[in-house]
């Protein structure tokens, strides 16, 4: 396997920019891996990816060549069994990798949804986690630019619902 | 169309699912406010017109199907699921998304309905294609077009199974199973499919078998029906789903075999008169198949040997009155019938190993039969003379006089013995024969080879145990030490040197062991052999102290230098004979009286013997007197006086079976005591169940023996009735 000429696919970024990558780096992308099963190789054709920026992908494909030779998840897997979900816990490399301003994050998390990266989505939503944990809700408002549209009823109504949360 | 598909085109198409499923608010305002409201996946549109669109496409398949029938109705049938399976694995594929988010959260809220895409599609296709094929009789059309077809392909007609197979395995694909997609699910196919084609399998066959016997052998029939039970096994392979093959089997197995097995059982007896071994096996293979079939074909076949048995032992016996050259009553050679029963037997063994595959049941009808014809038959008036003709069989081969076999062909031989053997009931008696003629062979030095002696005593105690072959093996013991003790006795007479005149050959044998008695009569010894008979006497008890020895001169051999004749001549002759020859010595003419006073010997026996010395013209008898031929004349120098009396040998027989009897009753006896030590106390019944069971393997015992020796040992207070039942059994210690 290692002898062989490593495959290579062509993806193009919605600003038109072509990346040339390892097959094995964009099949983390389940999406990408199941079309190309589906359809075949069709050498030198782009992939056109009109959902991704070419600065994300990037970003992502730094994310997946790091990534490249561990396991794919079953295309399946339901996320009880999944125990790398269940905790906040970020790997080095990847809390390293994800340091990145605000807007970023969340197209990197919207690129991974779209291109079916299931541990990107992960790490993404969990940095989003790590960023929410121990905050107010105002704290909150503030981190995401969000502006309140709760009533004083529907706000004092969900605090009720969530008073066993509180300490 | 689909290969075509571009990475572009596709991910156009995906991205466009994906889109519109994440977009908010273009769906309906109605979804907005419901519960599910704002991280709501806008699928349910999506989904819907998908539905709505996949429908429209089978109803308009449908409605081009109405106008097809039979093959044409396959072939689009065919067509169409093929391109639409392709399809909705693109589809599915390209609304992975929807698949993911918007059905899975559906499902998992727990509405019935929705499927994954491709899913949906199966269910559009049944629900809008599939299910409107009714034809007459509530049949589906598509259905009948495929039981048309296997029936043209049963009638020898060619037909396509690829297609067959195509449409038949989207029957187990629209099995849809509502809870689990991933489970399959063959209620389509059994329902649509399955059950109309068994139906209609069994009509065909039964059919098809009934008009095929009216005009056919049976043996005709019976190949067909193998050709068809073997198609419709490859029609399994070819075309169906693996679950219809047991059904499907057993189907044909009736229609096919079970409703004509009484042809079947009926004709089997011809095959087995004709020896058609290929019939018979396909008649054992057919009917093996079916729960029962061979039940009547075991029992026929061991009635079947049985009988040829019986004829085999007919066609070896003497016809009544014949006579032989010689002027005596033709008797049963033991080596012909002994050979009668193993060709049969043989016979058969081959037809259980080849048609009927060494089948336990035929194998045990077989064996039962055997036993049947080996104990009983026209030459076997009584059980106790199949053993007494295979111990004198035995005989036969193991005399030095059998000279037509070398070593390999005798051990064969006495292998095939040991199977007539296994067969034998009263195996006591060939026992206690073959001890007899053991005896004779041994004291008269006529076995062809100790080899084979003890190999058939090996092979006897292999099937029969130690005990059995005891006294056998003893009598073979006693042979070797007493050589050894004739030895020492020869090394004495020649260190005191006394003159050996007479070549003495003395055998010692232990009397437990050996089935020898001496003769009641008594015996003058004559004074010729005087001298070596009391130095020999005096040995044994110098070197046997305490052991009584008795003389055997009935079975002892002795040779006669004559001096009286011109010519030398060697009379070989039973000691009996010697002592009346020595009388003449003295004597040229004696009479009958003198000679009985001078030998001593009983009457009963001397007659026989004078007479024998009379028709061999060494004596002349004129009335009371006796002259001793001094013109004797015999083209041989060694000449053989010493022949078997008539009478002795029927006594033999006689005196075997006695002997057999009376080891019975003891046996009876033991068997009795040891089970009863045992338990202390018996009911009547179950103690003679356990001593026919125990004394079985020895010999068929009989029940009013039984009781006898009960009887026996209750009068010799071993036993007592039970004061309270007379039921009941106490053993007395």
């Amino acid at each position: 396997m290692a002898d062989k000429p490593k495959q290579t696919v062509i993806l193009q970024t919605s600003d038109d920019e072509q990346f040339t990558v390892e097959k094995a780096v964009a099949e983390r992308s389940a999406m990408i891996k199941s079309m190309m099963e589906d359809l075949g190789d069709q050498e030198g054709m782009p992939i056109p990816l009109p959902n991704v920026s070419s600065s994300v992908l990037t970003k992502i494909l730094e994310y997946c060549d790091h990534h490249k030779n561990e396991p794919l998840p079953a295309p399946d897997a339901s996320d009880a069994d999944d125990s790398r979900r269940r905790t906040s816990e970020i790997g080095e490399w990847d809390a390293r990798w994800i340091q990145v301003d605000q807007e970023m994050l969340f197209e990197i998390i919207l690129a991974a949804n779209y291109l079916d990266i299931k541990p990107l989505l992960d790490v993404g939503c969990k940095t989003v986690a790590n960023m929410i944990k121990g905050k107010t809700p105002e704290e909150i408002r503030k981190l995401f630019n969000i502006t309140n549209d709760f009533t004083p009823e529907e706000e004092e109504q969900i605090r009720k619902e969530n008073e066993w949360a509180e300490e | 169309m689909h290969y075509g598909m571009s990475y572009s085109y596709y991910i156009l198409l995906f991205t466009t699912v994906y889109d519109f499923c994440t977009q908010p608010g273009k769906a309906g305002a109605s979804s907005f406010s419901t519960t599910r409201g704002g991280a709501s996946l806008q699928g349910a549109d999506l989904y819907r017109s998908l539905h709505n669109w996949l429908s429209e496409h089978c109803k308009d398949m449908r409605e081009e199907s109405e106008k097809l029938s039979d093959l044409d109705l396959l072939k689009y049938y065919a067509t169409q699921w093929d391109r639409f399976t392709t399809g909705a694995r693109y589809v599915n594929k390209l609304f992975n998304y929807l698949n993911k988010h918007w059905v899975k959260r559906e499902k998992d809220e727990g509405r019935k309905e929705v499927y994954t895409v491709y899913t949906l599609a199966l269910v559009a296709w049944k629900q809008n294609f599939f299910k409107h094929f009714t034809g007459p009789g509530g049949m589906s059309r598509l259905t009948q077009a495929i039981l048309r077809q296997i029936e043209q392909q049963r009638n020898g007609e060619a037909i396509d199974s690829g297609l067959l197979k195509k449409v038949i395995d989207s029957y187990v694909s629209l099995g849809l199973d509502e809870a689990d997609a991933q489970r399959q699910n063959l209620d389509v196919y059994r329902e649509y499919f399955q059950i109309p084609f068994l139906t209609t399998t069994e009509q065909y066959y039964n059919a098809e078998s009934s008009a095929f016997v009216g005009s056919n052998s049976v043996s005709d029939y019976m190949k067909k029906a193998e050709v068809r039970l073997q198609e419709e096994a490859d029609r399994v392979n070819l075309y169906l789903h693996d679950s219809t093959r047991a059904d499907l089997k057993t189907k044909c197995e009736a229609a096919l075999i079970g409703d004509h097995q009484e042809l079947m059982w009926g004709e089997f007896q011809s095959l087995l008169d004709t020896d058609r071994r290929d019939d018979l096996a396909r008649m054992y293979s057919l009917l093996s198949r079916i729960l029962g079939g061979l039940d009547p074909l075991r029992v026929k076949f061991g009635e079947h040997v049985k009988k040829a048995g019986q004829a085999a032992v007919e066609k070896v016996l003497p016809a009544p009155g014949a006579v032989s050259e010689t002027g005596k009553a033709e008797t049963l050679d033991p080596k012909a019938y002994i050979e009668a029963l193993l060709e049969v037997h043989s016979k058969f063994t081959e037809v259980v190993e080849g048609p009927f595959r060494a089948e336990m049941g035929f194998n045990k009808s077989l064996d039962q039969a055997c036993r049947d014809f080996c104990n009983a038959n026209a030459a076997c008036t009584t059980s106790t003379r199949s053993p007494e003709l295979l111990a004198s069989y035995c005989d036969q081969l193991l005399r030095k006089s059998n000279k037509d076999l070398d070593a390999e062909s005798l051990e064969a031989a006495l292998n095939q013995t040991m199977i007539i053997f296994k067969f034998i009931d009263d195996k006591d008696v060939f026992q206690k024969f073959y001890q007899k003629k053991l005896a004779q062979r041994l004291v008269g030095s006529l076995s062809a080879s100790d080899d084979s002696e003890s190999s058939m005593i090996t092979k006897l105690k292999e099937v029969s145990g130690f005990d059995y072959t005891n006294k056998l093996q003893r009598m073979f013991t006693d042979v070797n030490l007493s050589r050894d003790l004739s030895e020492r006795f020869k090394e004495k007479e020649r260190t005191q040197s006394v003159s050996a005149d007479i070549d003495f050959q003395p055998l010692v044998l232990g009397t437990n062991f050996w089935p020898l008695a001496p003769q009641q009569t008594d015996f003058s010894i004559p004074r010729e052999i005087q001298a070596t008979y009391d130095r020999f006497t005096t040995f044994h008890n110098e070197v046997h102290q305490g052991r009584k020895l008795t003389w055997l001169w009935h079975v002892s051999k002795n040779e006669l230098r004559t001096t009286y004749l011109s010519q030398k001549y060697i009379f070989m002759t039973s000691s009996y004979q010697m002592a009346i020859l020595t009388q003449f010595n003295e004597n040229d003419t004696l009479t009958y009286r003198e000679i009985l006073t001078g030998t001593k010997i009983s009457e009963n026996i001397l007659k026989p013997q004078l007479t024998l010395l009379v028709k061999a013209k060494v004596l002349l008898q004129e009335g009371e007197n006796y002259d001793l031929n001094l013109n004797f004349k015999s083209k041989k120098i060694r000449v053989q006086l010493n022949q078997a009396v008539r009478s002795e040998q029927k006594a033999e027989a006689k005196e075997v079976l006695q002997a057999v009897d009376e080891d019975r009753k003891f046996i009876y006896q033991a068997t009795i005591v040891r089970l009863m030590k045992g338990r202390k106390t018996m009911q009547h019944q179950a103690l003679i169940q356990d001593v026919t069971t125990q004394i079985s393997a020895k010999f068929t015992p009989k029940i009013p023996e039984i009781k006898k020796a009960i009887d026996y040992l209750i009068d010799k207070e071993y036993l007592e009735r039970a004061a309270d039942s007379n039921n009941t059994y106490n053993y007395l210690a």
